[in-house]
């Protein structure tokens, strides 16, 4: 980046860059930033590339109002109902919050969920960005355990009857399931410490992992790149570009007479959307 | 894929690269403009359906559907399928076989599908499966969705005697009713019990089963009823083996 040159610059100018350049020296922070924000990506992006960015914001706006609904909510079987009836109906803009929360969730999911149907329709999971895909799995997977662990927090007895079932579905499963359940449920039936363990597992164990994967799946899309959508009008000119060399070298090989015979070429209608 | 493929994919992906244009700003305030209108609908629905609390947990009520999170109800819906009526339906197959078979497979999906192709007009296979699972979620979702709340009343057992009536209340103060069809409603999400006993398994497996559905059933996903008093558990037990042969409701 240039910037014009308006004279020198006043005192709180000087600080400003001092101190950039302090933590430049010691971090390479200025260095990064404006690498990941300045980095070259494929000119024609999709609309639907801007999902899984939608899906972090909602993440962070659930991690503020979750903060906002931990300072009011009793993790105890005997308060916790009391206490979301509270939020509901006497903290101001308590029901908003709560509503947010709620919301978020569902927004969430869906968007993970469209997300990842973008990048399975883009083909955006093969090589080199196979492991993107796995880190972005164990998000999916990580993000419906919050709305498991999430929705036995309310303590009513819908919730309740669903999480045993759940509960009951994860200890099912061979080896790890019933250690998994227990750990879950402290114990093996839902018992009065089962409310606090999933209160912090839902804000605590679960946001932190969700937190960390998005940090590895944000370091992957930024180093590989993010993929150009497969009927951008550049790559079409490519490969008809490159089939049109093989041809012309298959030709330039076989002796007179005796030329390859290659099908007709279906790429000049592509061509002909190039160069419109 | 095979090697030259590989490299050839990022020869083109560094010379789109190359043509392209820098993130900030051409395609972050795209990712804004979506996440902001996403920010709005959240805050919408928020004001426009308000957040409701259900009914505590310790009221002994049975009209309700034990019911999870939407997003979870395929997995619910399954439990409906997989009910264990017969060998062709064991209970695991939705408490463990599907959902790990497709959890494995969507971990899986770049290392099972590795031809170099992107396009999807391309892909026949990929499209037919992901249209496959999404009908198929969608359906199971909306299936879940639309399963209704039994109805609570007091059960009548012919010929009634103290066994009946010890499960006739222990019916009513569990939740019974909102997994198991038992009379003329219930849930669906356990077998309906009307016929129940003319499995013959006999009284002691029902006494086992209420204490620890798994240990008789693998992979149940009934809750466990050990708290229940012997003489209750033995009553119930003897009811249940008894539904259908010895004893009808109405
Ligand atoms: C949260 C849901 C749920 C509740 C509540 C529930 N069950 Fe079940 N029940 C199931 C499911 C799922 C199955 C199928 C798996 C199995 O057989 O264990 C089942 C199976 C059964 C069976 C059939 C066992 C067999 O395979 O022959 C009996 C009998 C039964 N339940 C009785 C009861 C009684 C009595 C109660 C109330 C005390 C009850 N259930 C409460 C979900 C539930
Ligand atoms: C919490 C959930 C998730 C978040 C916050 C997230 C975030 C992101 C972001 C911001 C991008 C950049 C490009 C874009 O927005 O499309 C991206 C790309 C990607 N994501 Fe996710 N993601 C999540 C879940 C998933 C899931 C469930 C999958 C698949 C199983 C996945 C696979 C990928 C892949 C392969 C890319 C690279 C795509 C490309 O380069 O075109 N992600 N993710």
């Amino acid at each position: 980046m240039t910037t014009k040159d308006i004279g020198p610059k006043g005192p709180a100018g000087q600080v400003a860059d001092g101190a950039v350049d302090y933590v430049e020296d010691r971090t390479g922070a200025k260095t990064g930033i404006s690498w990941f924000l300045f980095r070259n990506i494929p000119k024609e992006t999709s609309w639907f590339q801007t999902l899984g960015f939608a899906a972090m914001a909602v993440f962070g706006l659930q991690a503020i109002t979750g903060i906002v609904l931990a300072m009011y909510y009793k993790p105890a079987p005997d308060a916790a109902y009391a206490s979301i009836q509270h939020i509901t109906h006497d903290v101001t803009w308590g029901w908003l919050v709560r509503g947010m929360h709620k919301w978020g969730a569902t927004a969430m999911i869906v968007l993970v969920f469209l997300h990842m149907g973008r990048v399975f329709l883009f083909g955006s999971y093969k090589y080199p960005r196979e492991l993107t895909w796995v880190t972005g799995a164990i998000l999916l997977i990580l993000t419906m355990f919050m709305g498991l662990t999430g929705y036995l927090l309310v303590w009513d007895e819908k919730a309740y009857w669903a999480t045993v079932v759940a509960m009951n579905i994860t200890a099912s499963a061979p080896i790890l399931g019933p250690f998994v359940a227990d750990i879950m449920r402290a114990g093996s039936d839902m018992n009065p410490d089962t409310l606090s363990r999933f209160y912090s597992i839902h804000m605590l164990v679960i946001p932190g992992g969700i937190a960390t994967f998005i940090g590895l799946h944000m370091f992957l899309v930024a180093k590989l790149g993010i993929s150009e959508p497969p009927w951008s009008k550049r790559s079409y000119k490519a490969r008809y570009e490159a089939e049109a060399a093989a041809r012309a070298a298959a030709r330039a090989r076989a002796p007179q007479g005796r030329r390859e015979v290659t099908a007709a070429p279906a790429a000049p209608v592509a061509n002909a959307e190039v160069e419109r | 894929m095979k090697k030259a493929q590989q490299e050839a994919y990022k020869r083109d992906y560094a010379q789109a690269k190359k043509e392209g244009k820098p993130f900030f700003p051409y395609a972050i305030y795209k990712d804004h403009i979506v996440a902001i209108l996403c920010f709005a609908w959240i805050i919408g629905m928020a004001i426009w359906h308000r957040v409701e609390v259900g009914r505590p947990i310790y009221e002994a009520t049975t009209d309700f559907v034990p019911r999870p999170e939407w997003y979870f109800f395929f997995l619910f819906e399954l439990l409906k399928i997989f009910k264990g009526d017969n060998f062709l339906t064991p209970v695991i197959m939705a408490t463990f076989i599907v959902p790990n078979v497709l959890m494995a497979l969507l971990i899986l999906t770049p290392f099972i599908d590795r031809s170099p192709e992107r396009r999807i007009e391309k892909r026949p296979f990929a499209m037919a499966v992901a249209i496959i699972i999404f009908t198929s979620l969608a359906w199971l979702t909306y299936k879940g969705a639309t399963s209704e709340a039994p109805a609570a009343g007091a059960l009548k057992f012919t010929p009634s005697d103290a066994n009946t009536e010890i499960a006739a209340r222990v019916i009513k103060q569990e939740p019974c009713l909102s997994c198991h069809v038992i009379g003329a409603s219930g849930g669906s999400l356990g077998p309906n019990l009307n016929n129940i006993g003319s499995q013959g398994k006999g009284v002691q497996w029902h006494i086992d089963h209420l204490k620890n559905p798994s240990s008789k059933v693998p992979g149940s996903a009934m809750p466990a009823f050990a708290a229940l008093s012997e003489p209750d558990l033995k009553a119930l037990a003897t009811v249940m083996d008894g539904m259908g042969t010895k004893y009808k409701v109405d």
